[in-house]
């Protein structure tokens, strides 16, 4: 059996300030699994989320400098997801065939997003706007979002100017939103919230309120 | 400085946070170790005379028996010489922390519960939904905290309240629930894993 393939276009997984410089985080898109990680220079890398060796998860590796080594045993790949220093075998020139496979990650609209490698442009800059927080919902993505364009976040006002693209936006409590979705698996997904003006920690219940409501409803 | 004894058990989660916080807080501990697997020693007559309830771990100072893990974080802060920056001086800060002791008192046994089923026999998913509810409780928390400035469960600094909650959290993949969902939780043990004095256990990465 295949791994889910990632897709093409673009797909925010993550807010940009949750994966500091130096870090890496797993990332379930679609049933795929996806390391991204972010090298000491800040740039930001999207791949299968599995070493070659053993399996082991990537994400559960550790970055120095411009790689990213496996908790397992070690090996280090550079940013071309090549392997490039295995240490059991310090003194082996290690065969370029030894790759991770790669996926197109970009950065825009203070969210992370990745592609299928061959997916064209760069996502989209959406001006105004800073991130509260990613919301994982154990709820399908589709019915995660008809439930915000109807309600919005309980407790904020009544929902308007709703707009749906690869942001869902709508105001509410003079407030506005857009909201990028992306599907963990079937039952499960994530919202990126973007809110206008200031990210304030006054709306963070809110956004809790709405994950009880839509999982109580499922 | 005198040495407070402990009875531990290196793969248990509640001993690694009395040593955790002892270290942190610059306290030398005699660590005794006691055969909870697969002896079941800390269930057995000699040491119930110590902990009735047969809980690890139990700290001993002098005539003092402390066996519940909150008093015990709290008693090792204010025992070491480093450990008065973990106790806000601050009334409001040292409420909330309070607040999230209580918290990892009575809803975050669960992760631990799950823990242990997962690693030493039982049934991992009776705990599991409660464990996570606890964390998501804690991501949300997390998340404000972070839009506030503020990098730790009390306030800006480390309290003795991120010492208790900070396992829960880097030891769920022991009962298999993943870091991916929890985003201001993976900040915030970062965050933890640099504070000076940060030791590690078996199932807790030794990097950062």
């Amino acid at each position: 059996m295949s791994a889910p393939a990632v897709p093409p276009g673009w797909t925010a997984v993550a807010l940009a300030r949750d994966i500091d410089a130096g870090t890496s985080a797993g990332v379930v898109l679609g049933g795929a699994e996806i390391v991204v990680w972010r090298d000491t220079g800040g740039r930001v890398h999207a791949w299968e989320d599995r070493c070659p060796h053993r399996g082991m998860k990537l994400s559960f590796g550790f970055v120095r400098g411009d790689r990213i080594a496996c908790l397992y045993h070690g090996w280090e790949y550079d940013g071309t997801a090549t392997c490039r220093y295995i240490p059991a075998h310090p003194d082996l020139a290690v065969p370029a065939s030894i790759r991770v496979e790669r996926y197109r990650a970009a950065e825009a609209s203070g969210l992370i997003w990745v592609a299928a490698e061959g997916t064209g442009g760069a996502p989209p800059e959406v001006a105004g706007l800073v991130a509260l927080r990613s919301l994982f919902v154990d709820a399908a993505a589709g019915d995660a979002l008809a439930r915000l364009a109807a309600e919005g976040f309980p407790g904020l006002g009544p929902v308007s100017g709703v707009e749906q693209g690869l942001f869902l936006r709508f105001t509410q409590g003079g407030t506005a939103f857009a909201v990028a979705c992306h599907a963990v698996g079937p039952g499960a997904c994530a919202l990126h919230v973007l809110v206008a003006g200031a990210a304030d920690a006054a709306l963070i219940p809110a956004t809790a309120a709405f994950r009880r409501a839509v999982e109580g409803a499922a | 400085m005198r040495a407070l004894t402990l009875w531990n058990h290196d793969l248990d989660d509640a001993c690694y946070r009395a040593r955790l916080m002892a270290s942190l807080a610059g306290v030398t501990l005699d660590l005794r170790s006691v055969d909870a697997f697969p002896g079941m020693e800390h269930r057995g007559p000699a040491m119930r005379v110590l902990t009735p309830m047969g809980r690890l771990p139990v700290l001993q100072d002098g005539d003092l028996v402390l066996t519940q893990v909150e008093p015990i974080l709290l008693h090792l802060a204010r025992t070491g010489a480093k450990g008065g920056a973990f106790l806000p001086s601050d009334g409001q800060v040292h409420a909330r922390m309070e607040d999230w002791l209580a918290f990892h008192a009575r809803d975050m046994g669960a992760a631990s519960a799950a823990r242990e089923a997962a690693l030493f026999g039982g049934d991992p998913c009776v705990h599991a939904p409660a464990a996570r509810e606890g964390l998501r409780v804690l991501e949300d928390h997390m998340a404000a905290q972070g839009l506030r400035g503020q990098g730790f469960v009390a306030g800006a600094a480390a309290s003795v309240a991120d010492v208790a909650l900070f396992p829960a959290f880097a030891l769920s993949r022991d009962w298999n629930l993943d870091h991916d969902g929890f985003p201001a939780l993976r900040q915030w043990a970062r965050r933890v894993r640099r504070l000076t004095g940060f030791v590690t256990m078996p199932g807790i990465p030794d990097y950062h």
